[in-house]
């Protein structure tokens, strides 16, 4: 017989979210989000280090407001798929700064759906307590969309597994102390059948973080280097070379949220208060491509809100979804480019210029759109998947 | 109205419209440019009833329903004017009050094919304002000037939309009425549109279906309605233009591959599928603007730009396109690719296109920002 209390991963929940009305719901989270989120750290011009927002995170954290999605027998908020997507709207509206989120977003989800009993009670807590922050050792120098190609190995040897090899693009590998990873664990089968999915500690021996500066003079983005990484091997995730299928479970309803039009909104209001300060915004030629883009991002609204209903119904999204990353990226990147030729003189400055009454990064949107068409699968990638799996084109 | 009605009816019109292109040829250019017996065909069936509230014996089904008509009448390329004669007609008349009762009835019955004519000879969108005059003559009604881009140019009877003192009146006319002279003008995909010239017509007191203060309301949400119904006949009419493409692009084979295999052609059709999806979700958003009883004049006439403006610009973008994807085939006569973009071409321009739509959305929510401001 056991009665043994259930392992307690994180904080309690203060009551049952799901049980309020979706009105009060966001009235509660909207509340809260704008009296506590400082306002100093909204919309900001690029991603934020751990240092800069922690502050908030670690208050979500002690809250329990972490990991809205998460189930709430794994101290997650349990929340609906309708109320989920309350939250994360409010989140948007308010401009708050992601962090590396990557915990929440993808081990947590993975390790529930594919972990051990021990992996679970090891690492959850961890991340619901922010004290863990995880980065994804995913793209290679020469694997990028060609991700099956990667090349860092795992070779096994007593209890470990000793991992050589590079990954690039990891996104504030720098804020992290924690790495999962896609490696080749059988290096002759096809492609894509001898992958594993690795959890890795950057304390350990052999690993070194570069920062790559990117065009705006930031470091957002990092290179890892991994070399004789050892990793005990109860750190394998799901069963040895069904890497690639572990990773692909991740592809759940968060990819919305690439198509939020929040961000493109807030570009419009920056493009309008620069042409009112250099006092274009009446001009008719203006005029004319800022109702397009206007309409575009009111356009993206509508079919965000078309791929809303389905999550709220509780309904899998299919791979047609992508187009919403496809559309409010390439929206951005015109609203982008419009701000930089409104902005005249202040278009080439990479720094907060006052103009008019405010002070005003021209670029700093420009610099922001430019990485939203390549990451998490390119604008290319992208098509390509929408021709084969939607289209039905030949391949 | 539930989903399950919705689909039932969808399909109805699916299985009733059904792509016939020989026919859709046959009838091009015709005098009526359309074909009389599917139209009262059309409304055996009921449909020119849907928007017609139940109190008036109709079907009370509102633009949702209406709209998911047309866009299946849009898919199959028909020549007739569902949008004017079966929702704007009926639509107007229904709401105009007991004496315009006989009158919608005719309508809906299929015996009287009316066109909403309110539009000037340059073709403005200004609902309050029209290019025609009412002035009284004792107990009668009299109608001076021309109303323009009037869908069908055939049609049996007219709703005349006309400036009269502060207001906007309407009143039925007939073809045939003393004073009234209909010029058929030609349109891209072989129907017509009239040009009306009203000299000294006299309107009797039971025919002035509504008043200088009732008719500008009237007629704004009726051009509305038609606008978004336009829209969603075009989103049908691009879901086949597509369909054709992405057949062809599967099966012509040069150079010893299907060219449906190419990535550069792969990238345009999904960009033609990209603009498809995100009309087809910007028209379906305006319509359920349209039926919500919590949006006032305003919101529903953004909503028709928006729609309107998106489903334009789309349209004629598909229409380029997927002429490019076919080749030379797609420049023909013969080949049933051309039906769609000549639809395309016409109801793209009809009640305003995208430029005239984007810039009245521009200025609609500039003075909507600065209300709520």
């Amino acid at each position: 017989m056991s009665t043994t209390e259930p392992f307690r991963y994180g904080v309690a929940q203060e009551r049952d979210w799901n049980a309020m009305s979706d009105e009060d719901f966001r009235a509660l989270v909207r509340d809260d989000f704008d009296t506590h989120y400082p306002h100093a750290l909204r919309f900001p011009s690029r991603r934020l280090r751990w240092h800069e927002n922690k502050d908030w995170h670690l208050r979500m954290a002690a809250k329990g407001w972490i990991a809205p999605a998460w189930p709430v027998e794994y101290g997650g908020m349990g929340l609906s798929p309708s109320k989920l997507l309350i939250f994360m709207e409010e989140q948007e509206r308010v401009g708050i700064a992601r962090f590396q989120d990557h915990g929440v977003l993808m081990v947590g989800p993975v390790l529930m759906r594919y972990g051990t009993e021990e992996q679970k009670r090891k690492y959850l807590p961890g991340i619901l307590s922010c004290e863990d922050i995880w980065c994804q050792g995913y793209s290679e120098p020469n694997s990028g969309s060609d991700l099956a190609s990667l090349r860092t190995r795992a070779v096994r040897d007593g209890d470990d597994f000793v991992i050589d090899g590079q990954k690039i693009w990891t996104t504030l590998a720098h804020d992290a102390n924690h790495m999962f990873a896609l490696v080749r664990t059988d290096p002759d089968a096809k492609p894509q059948q001898g992958i594993s999915f690795l959890l890795l500690d950057f304390a350990s021996p052999g690993v070194r973080v570069r920062p790559i500066r990117d065009l705006s003079g930031h470091e957002e983005f990092c290179e890892v280097f991994l070399d004789g990484v050892r990793t005990h091997h109860t750190n394998l995730v799901g069963a040895l070379n069904q890497g690639w299928t572990v990773a692909k479970s991740l592809l759940g309803f968060e990819r919305i949220f690439l198509g939020s039009p929040k961000l493109p909104e807030y570009g419009l209001q920056v493009l309008e208060t620069v042409a009112r300060a250099r006092g274009v915004f009446d001009d008719p030629v203006f005029n004319d491509r800022f109702v397009s883009l206007k309409i575009d991002v009111a356009h993206l609204g509508d079919i965000y809100g078309h791929y809303a209903a389905i999550v709220g119904r509780g309904e899998p999204l299919g791979p047609d979804v992508s187009l919403l990353k496809i559309w409010a990226s390439e929206t951005s990147q015109r609203i982008a480019d419009l701000i930089i030729d409104t902005a005249g003189p202040f278009g080439g400055m990479n720094a907060a210029a006052r103009i008019g009454e405010t002070a005003i990064n021209a670029l700093a949107p420009f610099y922001k759109a430019r990485v939203q068409t390549i990451y998490g699968g390119s604008s290319e990638i992208q098509r390509n998947i929408l021709a084969r799996q939607v289209l039905d084109l030949p391949g | 109205m539930t989903d399950e009605t919705l689909t039932m009816l969808a399909d109805a019109a699916a299985s009733f419209a059904k792509p016939d292109t020989a026919r859709v040829r046959a009838v091009r250019g015709s005098a009526d440019g359309f074909d009389r017996a599917v139209w009262k065909q059309m409304a055996d069936l009921g449909w020119y009833a849907i928007v017609v509230p139940e109190s008036a014996d109709g079907l009370g089904l509102g633009l949702t329903a209406g709209a998911t008509i047309a866009s299946k009448l849009g898919y199959a390329a028909f020549p007739e004017p569902f949008v004017s004669a079966g929702l704007m007609a009926p639509w107007c008349l229904a709401r105009a009050g007991a004496r315009a009762a006989p009158l919608l009835a005719a309508v809906t019955g299929g015996d009287v094919v009316a066109a909403l004519a309110w539009q000037d000879e340059r073709g403005g969108l200004d609902t309050d304002r029209p290019g025609a005059i009412a002035t009284v003559s004792g107990a009668d009604t009299v109608l001076r000037g021309a109303c323009r881009f009037v869908v069908p140019a055939s049609a049996d009877a007219f709703v005349v939309a006309a400036t009269a003192g502060d207001g906007v009146g309407l009143y039925w006319v007939t073809r045939t009425q003393a004073g009234v002279s209909v010029t058929a003008e030609p349109c891209a995909d072989g129907t017509a549109s009239a040009w009306l010239v009203l000299d000294d017509v006299k309107v009797a007191p039971e025919h002035c279906v509504a008043t200088p203060a009732d008719g500008a309301a009237l007629l704004r949400s009726t051009v509305d309605l038609g606008t978004i119904a336009s829209s969603a006949e075009l989103v049908g009419g691009m879901d086949r233009a597509l369909e054709l493409t992405l057949d062809y692009l599967r099966t012509r084979k040069q150079f010893g591959k299907p060219i449906g295999s190419f990535q550069a052609l792969q990238h345009r059709a999904v960009d033609l599928w990209i603009h498809r999806q995100v009309t087809r979700a910007v028209v379906d958003a305006a319509i359920r603007t349209f039926d919500s009883p919590a949006s006032d004049a305003r919101a529903r006439t953004l909503a028709a730009s928006s729609a309107k403006a998106r489903a334009a610009q789309s349209a004629l973008l598909l229409s380029n396109q997927t002429i490019q994807l076919h080749g030379a085939i797609g420049t023909t006569d013969e080949y049933d690719l051309g039906l769609y973009v000549n639809r395309a071409l016409t109801l793209s321009a009809w009640m305003g296109n995208a430029s005239e739509h984007r810039r009245r959305f521009g200025a609609l929510s500039a003075t909507s920002a600065k209300a709520t401001a």
